[in-house]
This record gives C-alpha cells, sequence and structure tokens, in this order.
C-alpha cells in the first residue's frame, strides 16, 4: 500500500515495466531518506522519446523550526536558565545558536546533558535548526537520485507546498516547461 | 579434460588439497582465504574427480563444480553513479564470481543517457581483454535498444541485461538479452530476482562455451593454466604482486599483474620442459588494465604445433 494518498506515473510509449519499475525506484529512494510521509501527493510524467522526466509533488504541511525547548527542559536557575537536554542529535546546532546569542563566556555546560546561561533572558524560543530546510535539501536529493543518470540539465521549482521537477538529456526550453505543466494538470485532474 | 571445481572448506589441512591437485596434473588457479576459510578454484582431470571427492568429504569441505572458472568478466555499467550502482553491478559481479569466473566492474565515462551516451577506443579495448561482458541496462525499452551502439565494437560475447521484456532478435548486436533486472534500488533477494542472476550465469556460460567451440576449431598451442603455472614459477616477483589474484586467467591467454617494461623480458623468455619459449608461442603485449602484461597464446595454425 502507497503511504502517499496519489501516486501517478506516466511515460509514454510502450513502457509499461518502466513505470512499474520506477513507481519502485521512488518507493525505494524516498523510504531510504525517510522523506515519504511528507509527501501527499506525487505525480510523475516522462517522455522517453524526447527525453525528459518530470515530477510534481505537493507537501504534507509545513515542519516547524526545531527551538530550544523541543530539544530540552528550560528551567530558571539563581543567575540565569538552565537547560537539561533531551535529544542530544541537535547538542551542536544548539550550542553554536547560544554562543551567537549570548557570547562563550555566558554559556556554561558542567555536564554532557546540562547547559547553563548566565543571562535574564529566557531561551526557550530560540530557533536551533530549520527542519524545513534541511527537508528541502533531502528532497533534492531525492529527485536527483530518482532521475535517470543521464538526464543533467534540471530546473527545480519549489514553493511552500509543492515541487516540480524537471530533468532532461537536451537543454529545457519554455515550451517543454509548459508542456509538462500543462501534462501534470491534465494528470491531476484525471 | 580439465574439470573447473570450487573447493570451500577450513584452512586446516587444505594443503593436502593443493597437493593432490598437483599430484593429479591439475591447476589451482585461485586461492582465497578468509580468516578460517579457504575457497580455492581448481582445475582436476576429470577422470580422477572420484580422489579429490574423497579427500573432500574426509576434510568435511565442500566440492562444487564451478562452469565459469579460468575465465574472465567484465561487468559494465554506464557509469560509476549511484543510479546504477551498488545494488544491481555488484549482486551480478558477485553472482558471477561465486561460479567461479573472475570478474571485473567497469563504471563508462559517459555511457549515460538515451542520445549522449558513448563508449570510447579505450574502454573498447579494455573489455575486449575479456573473455565475455555483462551489460547492465535500465528500465526504458527505447533507451536499451538505442544504447546497442555502446556495445557494437566490442569483439567479445555481450550479455545485455535490463528491464522490459526485449526479443532478443531486436538486440542483433548483443549474444543474449537478460529480463527483469534494470535499474533497481534495492539488493536482489526475491526469488525472481535470483532466478534472473541465475539467468544471466547461464546465458554467459553459454557465451564462454561458444568461444571454446571456437577456439577448439583451431586449438591453442598450449593451455594458459600452464602458463599460469610456468610463469609462477619461473618469474618469482610474481609473488610480490599485490593483486589478490596475480595471474588472471582467461580463453585465449593470461594477464600477469606486473609491470610490462620490468618484467616482459622474463616473461618472454619462460621455458616449458619441451624447450619452447613462451615469447615464441605467444604474444606479449601492454595490456590496457593498468601496467600489466598481456599474454595471448597463438593458435596451432600460427606455431604448427600443440603441445
Amino acid at each position: 500500500m502507497d503511504p502517499m494518498e496519489v501516486f501517478k506515473i506516466e511515460v509514454t510509449g510502450q513502457e509499461e515495466f518502466a513505470a512499474k519499475k520506477y513507481r519502485e525506484i521512488i518507493m525505494d529512494i524516498l523510504q531510504d531518506l525517510g522523506l515519504i510521509r511528507s509527501i501527499g501527493r506525487l505525480y510523475v510524467y516522462v517522455d522517453i522519446q524526447k527525453p525528459y522526466f518530470a515530477l510534481y509533488g505537493l507537501l504534507r504541511s509545513g515542519i516547524p523550526p526545531l527551538t530550544v525547548k523541543d530539544v530540552g527542559d528550560v528551567l530558571q536557575v539563581a543567575g540565569g536558565y538552565q537547560i537539561k537536554i533531551n535529544d542530544e542529535e541537535h547538542m551542536a546546532d544548539l550550542l553554536r545558536v547560544l554562543w551567537e546569542r549570548y557570547g562563550r563566556e555566558r554559556v556554561e555546560q558542567p555536564a554532557r546533558d546540562i547547559v547553563i546561561i548566565a543571562s535574564d533572558n529566557s531561551p526557550s524560543e530560540l530557533m536551533v535548526a530549520d527542519l524545513e530546510a534541511e527537508f528541502l535539501q533531502d528532497l533534492t536529493d531525492a529527485l536527483v537520485r530518482v532521475a535517470p543518470e543521464g538526464f543533467r540539465n534540471r530546473r527545480n521549482i519549489m514553493t511552500k507546498d509543492s515541487f516540480l521537477f524537471i530533468a532532461a538529456e537536451e537543454s529545457l526550453t519554455p515550451e517543454m516547461v509548459s508542456e509538462i505543466k500543462a501534462k501534470i494538470r491534465e494528470m491531476e485532474n484525471a | 579434460m580439465l574439470e573447473p571445481v570450487m573447493f570451500t572448506g577450513g584452512l586446516y589441512k587444505h594443503d593436502l588439497v593443493v597437493e593432490l591437485v598437483e599430484d593429479l596434473g591439475g591447476y589451482v588457479l585461485q586461492k582465497n582465504v578468509t580468516q578460517t576459510e579457504i575457497i580455492l578454484l581448481i582445475l582436476v582431470p576429470s577422470e580422477d574427480m572420484a580422489a579429490l571427492q574423497a579427500l573432500a568429504k574426509e576434510l568435511r569441505s565442500e566440492l562444487v563444480r564451478a562452469p565459469l572458472a579460468g575465465t574472465e568478466v567484465a561487468v559494465v555499467t554506464p557509469t560509476l553513479a549511484i543510479h546504477h550502482l551498488p545494488h544491481v553491478a555488484c549482486d551480478i559481479a558477485e553472482y558471477l564470481r561465486r561460479h567461479g569466473c573472475k570478474t571485473n566492474m567497469l563504471g563508462m565515462a559517459r555511457g549515460v543517457g538515451r542520445e549522449i551516451a558513448q563508449i570510447d577506443e579505450y574502454e573498447t579495448a579494455l573489455i575486449n581483454e575479456h573473455d565475455a561482458a555483462v551489460f547492465i541496462f535500465g528500465n526504458f525499452q527505447d533507451c536499451i535498444k538505442k544504447k546497442e551502439s555502446l556495445y557494437r565494437n566490442i569483439n567479445v560475447p555481450v550479455v545485455v541485461t535490463g528491464g522490459p521484456e526485449i526479443d532478443a532478435k531486436d538486440l542483433p548486436y548483443a549474444f543474449d538479452y537478460v529480463p527483469s533486472i534494470g535499474r533497481m534500488a534495492h539488493r536482489a533477494r526475491k526469488a525472481t530476482e535470483i532466478g534472473s542472476l541465475d539467468r544471466i550465469v547461464d546465458a554467459v556460460g553459454r557465451a564462454l562455451d561458444k568461444t571454446r567451440a571456437a577456439i577448439a576449431k583451431d586449438p591453442l598451442t598450449t593451455s594458459p593454466p600452464r602458463i599460469m603455472d610456468a610463469v609462477r614459477e619461473q618469474v618469482p616477483d610474481i609473488e610480490f604482486s599485490y593483486s589478490p589474484l596475480p595471474i588472471a586467467l582467461n580463453l585465449t591467454g593470461v594477464r600477469v599483474k606486473l609491470p610490462y617494461n620490468d618484467y616482459k623480458d622474463a616473461v618472454k623468455a619462460v621455458t616449458f620442459d619441451e624447450g619452447v619459449k613462451l615469447g615464441e608461442i605467444a604474444a606479449i603485449k601492454p595490456s590496457r588494465m593498468k601496467d600489466y602484461i598481456l599474454v595471448r597464446i597463438l593458435s596451432a595454425s600460427e606455431t604448427g604445433f600443440v603441445f
């Protein structure tokens, strides 16, 4: 069963096998990179005679940025704030952000999972990592991996809630892009 | 008639096997030690197989026929990028190895795409040094047909693999076409996928048999394993070659993994019991692979004798 709401794939010519196989490849790659839950709908259109390869996807609701209170418990203590880290994965990012905000001399780490800040301003709302940007990076990586290797002329149009990725062997022309957009709209409305 | 077999067993007492093979007039082609295990690729006279089988049984080891032993096959992918490697190419190469042949994986520099795919003279020559080649293509029927130009100039039999079902007649330059492989992003583990690998091994086996039949019409002056043995004995520096297989066997000769300029004369001077020198019965050429020495045995029609 597909975890996506819609996953359509269309290949021109007598290429039913390729359509079936590319469905598997796309699923494998998205699963490998842990992206499959973030994509709601996916439309793939391939014209192998031209040749080009296009993917259009709708993203599920945006991922909020990771703040200090998401990675640990913030407590007010005498002379400042104490952060008890629960999620060590973003430790390096957290320290970097705190150093930038308060300066190294006011950030102390007496134990592996404790950080004390000598300041009156609470750090809880500080942004540790922009998960959305990381997700978009991973997504671009996945799209490049999915498209056939020889298709080196690429265009990636990303908006807040969708992406359109086109890869072709020859230079991309505005006509080609509008043709692909029309085809994908057709698939969406079918 | 020499029978190719693969011996898998413990390291302990394996020298008994090596001694027996030598006494029977056979050859040890390859020796792979993995901690306490050893894998030997052996050529043994078929009439003496029973003796080897009895010894293998006594040592509680396994002895299986390795039909591709003593051959070298190129596994060719359009590039070395993540799109083509590792799963499909490595699975095929490993599977061929398990049947006894030596595989070399080769990624082309510009083999990608449908219109833009190309192969250069060096790559063609390198593939031609092998006994057969397996070309791994993708899932689009149209591309597989179009990419015929990549192997049109290759002289050794080429087995093409890809995804869709294509009639082998549509690919006149290929020896055979094996479908249902194509591009994959996972390892071959289902029974159907393993079945496809078996079909590749089968196709490669038939391709090699065809070459063997062609050689039999005008036999080689001597057999490649015999040259391997003589070179190993008379060019002792081969022991210092860092390659896992210092002398690689082909159907028509051997590749000696020593620098060409320094050792070509030593290899030419290798003498057989009959008093013939290797330089007289074989062409000694620089190999396209690194700086190695390629030995190609001349046929009986060129030298006028067989020994």
